[in-house]
């Protein structure tokens, strides 16, 4: 996920340690760049697709490198950081969010690395001032809780003692729960110095961005893999349940879909496959060992690259009761990769498939689900109940509605006696519609209209047209005392026959 | 678990001779589309009467409940006279619209020669509180499952009473009458099995009066005890009470409205022009969720609805975009004729992409409008930056510089293991269900598949070893090449 690394330059960073014997004097900022550098390089080397910002903030802000992957440039920029003037948090953090808001969008995750001594100032921009006025002031609204998830990481560049003067780790902890993504405050273990703001920041790296090996496997065809960014867990609360699921190591294919089946469907996460040796997971990695790498077969190439010339994607297992899609995916450079799309846990989460653990493979089935010649497919499934828009649904909150309805009988009744059919639908369906809302007025109106109807018959007109009319409109008069699901049919005469 | 209030809402419907009375608002319904003649006198128009108008808002508030929520939100109807009459109950195959409006019909409208001093909303609002303390299936489920779950579940629910209530102090009464029931009804249920307690309970109370009546009476909202919130709303019969609901409904649900503008369609009177049609479609909020705007101060809009634009569909190629979410619509107005074309257009299998109007700039693409088994979504597409723009080329990873993948032939084997949904009747163990037969059939036919053309010989002399090598991996082999009826 994207992060900002966001450094404090105010006067206090620029206080120097208490100096050690014969050890060079550091000051806390010296410490600071030292301790993000190991963060730096650490992501360079495991999680390099992860895109960076560098911004510094003292009363003003300032962001010095923007999201970028290039951690050279992330480093000298480092080099360039001077002192300022006194912390104003406010300021920083309204520029985080609308910085991150442009570059990004609302939903996707971020992570902000807060590098600070903890001297959290003084007046207004201070963290005090910013917790006691939660409403803010009258210009402009907090800047926490961020409009987009975001864990906020509080480094704190000071010693044990020193935060708890300052209290530094609770003022720290309750800037996280406000914001309310998730976050940890860190500090130092030991006495401060380089090694240990060192180990600190090393220490977040390996929790936070630790990469994800593991294995793609399709039967006995296995390839190692490397997911980028590497999945985060799920952990969310539904309405009768809290769902927590990790991404196990080992991903399964569980059966192929065409794309046109499977529909876009929504997901939470989508992560790169890379292909990986087995070397790379252990860390090291010589120049040799990566030409003999390129030209030893890869499932995952190979995966690819079927999914990419058939247009299908393939199901894959994550973890329990949990699946995801793999299917070829292009940038706009037309680079193409393979690309996994985490789906929501669940055995029903995608309902034009139906159930996962439903899906058999076609020599399940008597028949071909796909036909002979390919010409047809076995989805979408369907659910049980019609929707109201795809049913022939009577809505008379309006009085359009009500009138169409009635225009549709009287020019059934025109027709009478061709068409029989038709007119007693329309009618039952009014009579129906009628009875369920005790809109019992319009029966007799209608009833009414169709008498006149009768009346208005030219002489030429056959004469079952008459009786039909006729009986429709007495029963209509009699629905009321009847049941709902008693329809009224058509009146047998002698020249039914002929109709029919 | 969050346990909404949502999960049960309980209609208390006026079924008194008061609500037999008309709503004052007349409806043409004999109008002349052709002269029919002279001396042809329209019939004179008819009104419906408050029960009317109640049952058609709260059908509209069902409909839209059951088409964007197929399971889960569970919806009763009580009618209150001289008693109370249970129409349906919390069992899923009476959680329909056919069932409910059979019951309804069978009702039938209020009795005006009842004695309206016999009658009272009161026995409504009671049998509401009992049926709210019923289990609902999933709530059973959750109760009898031996997880964590099972001791933190709440039960939480809405009643919506409309009627027509005298003064302030007439609500007030009310709402000590449900509290009461309240209290009454969870001491019985924590000594029963098959009850539960109400947590809380959301009760709404609007009063509809014929048109041109004024309404005396404060609309408001409060808390009226740890178990008991209450929201006064005040409407007038006809059309605007369906309005209401329509409003009301979206509160409840956490919905939101995004108006498709630009559908073109083509004239009724005249097939050959075609003028642009807006349709309003309601759906979950969170299909807004990735859209945050902000005005000049920098605060964010949290707006209820959103206008897109249609973009005609180019061609019939699926592609599969980068989806966040999916939530089915419906139509605000499911009967107008730009709905119902719409609706047609994409159940026939057509998608639509939808645009961000916008004055200057390249058009922003944000959702797609398509249908699934008949059920129609609303897709919530990526706009913004990819966090994978500019990935690593495969030619440069592992097996990149292979150059005789055996692409065609595993494009064969992913058609010969394309999945089905099979029906089941019976809930199996996972180690049961079908797709265990994919993965198995997945094992059977890669104990032996060569990844690259230079690693086989049997594979590239196929016409002379054929059918051999599809035959051996088949689980029974039969004097007979087996084939598909």
């Amino acid at each position: 996920m994207p992060t900002i690394v966001l450094v404090d330059v105010s006067l206090s960073m620029a206080r120097p340690l208490p100096p050690t014997d014969g050890g060079e004097e550091y000051q806390r900022q010296n410490l600071a760049n030292h301790g993000i550098t190991t963060l730096l390089d650490y992501i360079a080397t495991h999680s390099r697709l992860e895109f960076t910002a560098l911004a510094v903030y003292s009363s003003l802000w300032e962001l010095i490198v923007p999201f970028t992957r290039d951690y050279n440039e992330l480093k000298n920029g480092l080099l360039k950081l001077d002192v300022f003037d006194k912390t104003r948090l406010d300021v920083a953090l309204q520029e985080v969010r609308s910085t991150v808001l442009e570059e990004w969008s609302p939903i996707t995750p971020c992570q902000l690395v807060l590098v600070t001594d903890g001297r959290s100032g003084i007046g207004p921009g201070s963290f005090r001032h910013l917790f006691d006025n939660p409403k803010g002031s009258k210009e402009k609204s907090l800047p926490i809780p961020f409009p987009f998830p975001c864990k906020i990481q509080v480094m704190l560049i000071c010693s044990q003692s020193e935060a708890l003067q300052t209290n530094a780790l609770g003022l720290s902890q309750k800037l996280i729960d406000i914001n309310g993504g998730g976050g940890n405050v860190h500090i130092p273990e030991g006495p401060l110095g380089l090694k240990s703001v060192q180990q600190m920041f090393l220490k977040l790296a390996e929790s936070t961005y630790a990469p994800f090996y593991g294995t793609l496997s399709c039967g006995h065809l296995k390839s190692d893999i490397q997911l980028a960014p590497a999945p985060e867990g799920f952990n969310v609360k539904h309405d009768f349940e809290t769902i927590t699921r990790t991404v196990s190591p080992e991903i399964e294919v569980c059966g192929f879909i065409d794309v046109s089946d499977i529909c876009s469907p929504p997901t939470i996460s989508r992560h790169l496959v890379l292909p990986v040796t087995t070397k790379d997971s252990n860390g090291k990695n010589k120049e040799e060992d990566e030409v003999e790498d390129g030209k030893a077969p890869s499932f995952c190439v190979l995966l690819h690259g079927s999914l990419k010339v058939e247009n299908m994607c393939a199901i894959v297992n994550v973890g329990s009761d949990w699946y995801g899609i793999l299917y070829s995916w292009a940038d706009s450079k037309k680079k193409s990769n393979l690309m996994l799309g985490l789906v929501q846990p669940g055995d029903e989460s995608i309902s034009w498939l139906g159930k996962f653990s439903n899906l058999a493979p076609c020599t399940d089935f008597d028949s071909h689900p796909y036909g002979e010649d390919d010409t047809k497919t076995p989805f979408p499934v369907r659910p049980a109940e019609k929707r109201s828009y795809a049913q022939n649904s009577v809505v008379w909150v309006r009085a359009s509605g009500l009138q169409a309805d009635i225009q549709k009988v009287l020019r059934q009744a025109r027709k009478l006696p061709d068409k029989q059919q038709a007119f007693y639908k329309e009618l039952n369906r009014l009579r129906k519609a009628a009875l369920i809302i005790g809109f019992y007025e319009l029966l007799e109106g209608v009833a009414a209209m169709l008498e006149r109807e009768c009346t208005l018959l030219p002489g030429t007109a056959h004469p079952d047209a008459a009786l039909q009319l006729t009986h429709a409109t007495k029963q209509l008069r009699l629905s009321v005392e009847r049941d709902v699901t008693h329809n009224i049919t058509p009146l047998q005469t002698n020249f039914t026959n002929e109709n029919d | 678990m969050t346990f909404p209030a949502s999960h049960k809402t309980v209609f208390v419907l006026d079924h008194s001779p008061e609500f037999a009375e008309s709503c004052r608002q007349n409806v043409d319904f004999d109008i002349f589309t052709k002269s029919r003649g002279t001396g042809v006198i329209p019939l004179a128009p008819i009104s419906k009467s408050l029960w009317t108008c109640a049952i058609e808002a709260v059908l509209e508030y069902c409909r839209i409940v059951f088409d964007l929520f197929p399971t889960g939100k569970l919806i009763r109807f009580v009618a209150s006279d001289t008693e109370s009459h249970l129409l349906n109950s919390w069992d899923a195959d009476e959680q329909n619209l056919p069932h409910m409006a059979q019951s309804l019909a069978r009702l039938g409208p209020p009795n005006e020669n009842e004695d309206s001093s016999e009658c009272s909303i009161m026995h409504g609002l009671a049998s509401a509180v009992e049926v709210l303390c019923e289990c609902s299936e999933k709530q059973h489920e959750v109760r009898t499952s031996l997880t964590e779950e099972s001791s933190l579940i709440k039960n939480r629910g809405r009643i919506v009473c409309i009627t027509s209530v005298k003064s302030d102090s007439h609500v007030k009464m009310l709402e000590e009458w449900v509290q009461d029931a309240i209290t009454q009804h969870n001491k019985l249920a924590a000594g029963s099995d098959s009850l539960m307690p109400i947590n809380l309970c959301e009760l709404y109370l609007i009063h509809t009066m014929p048109l041109g009546v004024d309404s005396t009476i404060t609309e408001d909202k409060h808390v009226v005890s740890s178990v008991l919130s209450s929201f006064i709303g005040a409407s007038r019969s006809g059309r605007y009470l369906a309005h209401k609901l329509a409003q009301v409904v979206q509160v409840h649900f956490d919905l939101a409205i995004t108006t498709i503008t630009g559908i073109p369609m083509k004239e009724e009177q005249n097939a050959s022009s075609s003028a642009n049609y807006d349709v309003e479609l309601l759906h979950h909020k969170l299909a807004h969720s990735d859209l945050v705007t902000f005005d000049s101060s920098g605060e964010m809009n949290t707006a209820m609805g959103l206008t897109l634009k249609w973009c005609t569909p180019r061609s019939n190629t699926i592609e599969l975009q980068h989806c966040t979410g999916a939530f089915r619509v419906t139509p605000v107005d499911v009967i107008s004729r730009p709905s119902s074309c719409l609706t047609n257009f994409l159940l026939n299998g057509r998608q639509v992409m939808l645009e961000q109007p916008r004055k200057i700039g390249a058009k922003i693409v944000s959702h797609m409008l398509t249908s699934h088994g008949g059920e129609i979504f609303i897709h919530c597409l990526m706009i913004t930056r990819s966090t994978l723009e500019d990935p690593p080329s495969i030619s440069e990873g592992c097996g990149g510089r292979v150059t005789d993948y055996r692409i065609t032939d595993f494009g064969e084997f992913m058609k010969d293991n394309r999945i089905a949904p099979k029906e089941s009747t019976v809930d199996v163990d996972i180690e049961d269900s079908p797709i265990m037969n994919v993965k198995s059939q997945l094992e059977r036919q890669t104990r032996h598949w060569p990844m690259v053309i230079s690693n086989t010989i049997v594979f590239n002399m196929l016409s002379h070893v054929d059918p051999l090598p599809s035959l051996i991996t088949k689980v029974t082999i039969f004097d007979y090449k087996r084939t598909f009826r």
